[in-house]
């Protein structure tokens, strides 16, 4: 009886305990909660997808933004990361940018990384007045097509890095005759059209093709296309050939050039600047030489406390191999700083209203420069125009310095 | 309409400079769509569908030799010998991995339809899903980026043919082609398996009334189709990579070959393909790239209303 006894004693005793152990703890995360609640910053780009490295490059650059801004203790909020995968593509971006809205703790974007992607989701943030910071989406007609002040972007337009590619390879380069090849994304023709005409005002004879993207990169035409193509472009031997389009593509062109007798110089832009563009062709020799350019503006890369950081994320990627992680890392910083300078309401739209608004009155001083926004969302930062220039040399992307 | 001369006439002075060179290409990727078409064709032959997951038996066939090549030669440089036991290695997997998919679909997407009777487009709908769990699959697994291939040999110009160069590729690819498709076409000519196949072709029921084993007949079918559309499966991933998604395209052309030879009909298949790789790789000296295929299947059309039932005409029975 005085064991029973014992026992239901502890019973009751072990349940007040828990009973009054529950609302403790209840209470004292309530009260951390009301003090800091959280919000999430969304970053839309390709994370799978034929040109997926990009996307991914950009998603470490904004974890360590979102990481360091937790860790600082600053903030009157806590930062959570939100992944939408668009693959880069224009068709599956829009269904992307309406999960993104219909978060109802997501208060902006980073992204959409791709200009195709980004026409293509823009008017649902916009509806929703969400901004969105492109780290990387540069054709020229998205800063000038787009009525709704709710897109940014980190990195100068395809007007700036076309005209300076034309420049490098007609007057720094003397190519006197230019084939410009597109790969029919809003990005490629957008960039490949700039070559072309800046290419023409340098005084170089002009040509252009286009290439679709191939059912190996995302597209839908057969990549069989390269090796006639290929045939054609060594027959017409121009100086010079500039690629407008993504890596995986140009990998396959370069390797169906590699068999012809083509020895001409080989260029193409920011999509093509990455890594993969090597381990993606075949033979992986037929990259060497290949010219490549990205407006970035400033620095490509993290230095010290930063890179070390960087590289726990990215497995030991080093950042500047890493195109556009530090765009990416500025991006989510100036919306961070943005909405630490805002009178929050208890409306979700009148705050994604509020960081819009105040995104567009903010300066920042980030890794790859000074950045503001003009009011169309273009850049206005201390490096204006600077255009960075790499070289595949060996099976490594050497940076060539810059305009 | 000078302009409109003026364009054509410059188009045949760049087709007169690289025809020869546009057109071993052309007869090397078509060599390829041939050996996806008889898949295609050999099932339309004796079940009458179009088989839609036989882009995915092309996949795995690409993935199966990536495999195998990246175990084989490593970082390494394999030496002659090697490099012909590697390319016939790679062949025979890739082929016997496409044969293994194509009778599992078989197996899975159309016996146990066709045990029931269901209607043609409940083999329609069960094909296309196979293709799409497929493609999906193989996504998760191997993640959705091209994988470059390495040769395991070096592809350099072996000789000149007029003024082109003739590659090492090219070269293997025509060969592997070419025996694949007169030894199939042997087999079914002249082998009892090939007998069984026609008469399941002609007329399924008398087939079966004659001691035609019509479910192992099937089968084969498949597996056959599939061993080659596996090997092309390889060729192709030897030149362009292997990614998830690298059947959609090559195997719709490879089903258009298959209609413009005349669907059902092996010889049409091989004629279809050939047809379709050179007519696409010329229409590269006239038109934009982009425009390949508007001219492919402009082609496509205007030999259907010529010809409705293809080049050969329909009948896998008659033509082997």
């Amino acid at each position: 009886m005085k064991i029973r006894l014992n026992k239901t004693v502890a019973a009751v005793a072990s349940s007040a305990l828990v009973l009054l152990a529950v609302p403790a703890s209840g209470i004292a995360g309530a009260s951390t909660m009301m003090a800091k609640p959280t919000y999430v910053i969304g970053y839309e780009g390709p994370l799978s997808g034929g040109n997926a490295q990009l996307g991914i490059n950009m998603k470490w650059g904004v974890q360590l933004a979102i990481a360091n801004a937790n860790a600082s203790g600053k903030l009157p909020f806590n930062l959570q990361a939100a992944w939408y995968d668009d693959q880069g593509s224009g068709t599956l971006s829009p269904a992307q940018a309406q999960s993104a809205v219909a978060n109802n703790k997501l208060v902006a974007m980073v992204g959409p990384a791709f200009s195709g992607a980004t026409r293509a989701a823009e008017p649902f943030y916009a509806n929703a007045g969400i901004a969105t910071v492109s780290p990387s989406a540069t054709a020229a007609a998205l800063a000038t097509g787009i009525s709704n002040n709710n897109f940014m972007r980190v990195v100068y337009g395809d007007d700036v890095q076309g005209a300076a590619d034309a420049k490098f390879l007609v007057k720094t380069h003397g190519a006197s005759s230019v084939l410009t090849i597109d790969d029919g994304s809003f990005y490629g023709a957008g960039l490949a059209q700039v070559v072309n005409t800046a290419a023409k005002a340098d005084g170089a004879t002009v040509t252009s093709n286009s290439l679709p993207q191939t059912s190996n990169c995302g597209g839908v035409a057969s990549s069989t296309e390269y090796t006639s193509a290929a045939t054609q472009i060594a027959a017409a031997n121009p100086k010079a050939v500039f690629y407008g389009g993504y890596y995986c593509d140009l990998g396959l062109l370069l390797g169906a050039l590699s068999q012809t007798s083509y020895s001409g110089i080989i260029m193409s832009g920011d999509g093509s600047e990455s890594s993969s563009l090597i381990s993606g062709t075949t033979p992986a020799s037929a990259a060497n030489g290949v010219w490549l350019s990205a407006a970035g503006g400033g620095s490509s890369a993290f230095t010290g406390k930063l890179e070390t950081q960087f590289k726990a994320i990215s497995h030991g990627v080093k950042s500047s191999t890493a195109l556009y992680s530090t765009q990416a890392y500025d991006a989510a910083n100036m919306i961070i700083t943005s909405m630490s300078k805002i009178k929050w309401s208890k409306s979700l739209e009148l705050n994604r209203i509020a960081i819009k608004d105040q995104l567009h009155m903010t300066t920042y001083k980030g890794v790859t420069g000074t950045l503001k926004f003009q009011s169309n969302g273009n850049l206005a930062g201390s490096g204006a125009g600077q255009v960075n220039f790499y070289q595949v040399v060996s099976g490594v992307i050497t940076a060539k310095g810059h305009n | 309409m000078s302009g409109f001369f003026s364009y054509f006439t410059s188009h045949f002075a760049t087709l007169g400079h690289e025809f020869w060179p546009l057109l071993v290409g052309g007869l090397a990727t078509g060599f390829i769509y041939s050996m996806v078409a008889i898949g295609y064709t050999m099932v339309y032959g004796v079940l009458r569908l179009i088989n839609f997951a036989h882009s995915e038996v092309f996949m795995s066939g690409g993935f199966a030799s990536f495999f195998l090549t990246k175990w084989l030669v490593g970082s390494g440089t394999p030496s002659a010998w090697q490099s012909v036991l590697y390319v016939v290695l790679g062949v025979m997997v890739g082929g016997l991995a496409g044969a293994a998919i194509a009778a599992l679909v078989e197996r899975v997407a159309y016996r146990p339809l066709r045990r029931r009777k269901a209607p043609k487009l409940a083999y329609l709908i069960s094909a296309i899903g196979a293709s799409y769990f497929l493609f999906n699959l193989a996504a998760k697994e191997f993640g959705r980026i091209n994988f470059a291939m390495s040769p395991p040999f070096v592809n350099h110009a072996l000789f000149q043919f007029a003024n082109a160069p003739v590659e090492m590729l090219d070269v293997i690819t025509l060969v592997v082609g070419l025996l694949m498709l007169f030894g199939l076409d042997r087999l079914v000519s002249k082998s009892k398996l090939g007998r069984s196949i026609r008469a399941v072709a002609q007329d399924a029921e008398t087939a079966s009334l004659m001691g035609v084993n019509i479910d192992r007949t099937i089968a084969v079918t498949f597996l056959l189709g599939g061993f080659l559309g596996g090997a092309a499966g390889y060729l192709f991933g030897l030149k362009f990579g292997v990614v998830y998604t690298m059947g959609f395209t090559p195997a719709l052309k490879a089903f258009t070959a298959a209609v413009l030879g005349g669907i059902g009909n092996l010889r049409g298949a091989l004629i279809g393909g050939l047809l379709l790789g050179v007519v696409e790789s010329l229409s590269v000296a006239f038109v934009n790239g982009a425009y390949i295929d508007v001219v492919s299947f402009g082609v496509l059309v205007l030999v259907l209303l010529v010809r409705p039932t293809g080049i050969l005409g329909e009948s896998l029975g008659r033509a082997a």
